[in-house]
């Protein structure tokens, strides 16, 4: 037992911080970043961590990415406002419209199209990459990304005064 | 697109340079270079903050389901024990770490059967992690800073940013800290004022008790030189190797 908890701290002291960062960069709020990583990391050593970088941080990056998105979801849902301020974005890496666009409609869509629209739109990674992290073909990623702008589009010209 | 390459791509980076792939545009890159000492603060910051208050939990065993529905029929019993532990940890009526009245600092430190109170003075391994609880009568600005043997100054709580944290009642400080692993004394002064002192004037009073050394450190239970509404609460540890 003892081995084993020293291998999870050394697994949560290796990797803690991207799971952490990437959770701050979703969730804009330091405390709910801390306790959302917890809550990862414990579902990440019941499943099983690899020790492999290679093969463990694109993994934990997607679970990271669907919990974060999700807790967001549930906070608009519930009409708290301190997870929803703007997604915390490199700025000028993705089209100024998109990104803006993301922000407004992204709880409306389903888990899988919103990672994929937080990926390319916001955070500027390839189709390829953001296939690799969520397990989907490149095709999927481009399909899921097409339905995404125009259901957008169409939800803001419907909505727009 | 910039050609930059993904925030994936750059923890692949922090975590293994030499395999990332990316080595050669993020040396000849500003922008990645500043992004990169943006995720090394947050990654201290995880590790100051996040990974001491939260590694416990993490590296629990997961109860199973059975162990679960015993601790929703034993609740009552460990409401009352915690009822009854809450009384027995509170300080002596003669304790002199407290200054002003109205508030009340309590360092946990964890174990391996769970999070347990520190008492004022109470040895404790030099590395250990600890958790903050405050009390306080009527709303304040609070603050928790550490003064060490050494003459170190620590700024605890709120660990960012110009202002304290506006609290009232019973708060536990989000996050915690691990200590430095130095043997010998280290005081933890809560300071909670209606109008915010600021960092600056608290920092300046705890480094008042740093120059006087391990002995002052020890004795002095109040920062010094504080407006007098000004409600203090400080525990010591005595760091053991």
């Amino acid at each position: 037992m003892v081995d084993d908890q020293a291998r999870i701290a050394g697994l949560y002291h290796r990797y803690g911080p991207a799971v952490y960062r990437r959770c701050l960069r979703l969730l804009r709020n330091p405390e709910a970043a801390s306790d959302a990583t917890q809550e990862i990391f414990r579902k990440l050593l019941q499943d099983g961590l690899h020790d492999d970088p290679d093969v463990a941080l694109p993994w934990m990056w997607r679970i990271a990415t669907n919990h974060c998105l999700n807790q967001r979801r549930n906070a608009q849902r519930r009409g708290e406002t301190e997870l929803q301020p703007d997604l915390m974005v490199r700025a000028e890496e993705a089209p100024g419209g998109e990104r803006r666009l993301v922000q407004r409609v992204l709880s409306r869509f389903d888990q899988k199209t919103q990672a994929i629209a937080v990926g390319v739109l916001v955070e500027g990674m390839e189709h390829e990459e953001v296939a690799d992290v969520l397990g989907v073909s490149r095709k999927t990623v481009s399909r899921k990304l097409a339905l995404f702008l125009l259901n957008a589009r169409k939800y803001l010209e419907r909505t727009s005064p | 697109m910039t050609g930059c390459p993904s925030d994936l791509k750059l923890e692949m980076h922090l975590l293994d340079p030499a395999r990332s792939g990316v080595g050669e545009h993020v040396a000849g890159c500003q922008r990645c270079k500043d992004e990169l000492a943006q995720m090394d603060e947050e990654g201290r910051h995880f590790y100051r903050f996040v990974y001491p208050a939260t590694l416990e939990a993490v590296s629990a065993p997961r109860r199973r389901r059975w162990a679960n529905w015993l601790l929703i029929s034993l609740a009552p019993v460990a409401a009352a024990a915690a009822v009854l532990l809450a009384v027995r940890t509170q300080p002596p009526s003669d304790y002199s770490g407290t200054k002003g009245g109205g508030l009340h600092l309590e360092p946990f430190v964890a174990t391996a059967s769970g999070p347990r109170a520190v008492s004022d003075g109470e040895a404790i391994p030099a590395a250990s992690a600890l958790r903050f609880r405050v009390r306080s009568s009527a709303a304040c600005t609070l603050w928790i800073i550490s003064v060490d043997g050494a003459g170190t100054v620590s700024r605890l709580y709120p660990p960012q940013g110009p202002s304290g944290a506006s609290i009232r009642g019973e708060v536990t400080t989000p996050g915690g800290v691990r200590l430095d692993g130095k043997a010998g004394p280290e005081r933890f002064f809560a300071v909670c004022a209606r109008n915010d002192p600021g960092f600056a004037r608290v920092e300046e009073a705890a480094r008042v008790v740093a120059g006087g050394g391990a002995s002052v450190v020890r004795k002095t239970g109040a920062l010094p030189g504080l407006s007098p509404e000004t409600a203090q609460s400080s525990v010591l540890v005595e760091k053991a190797p």
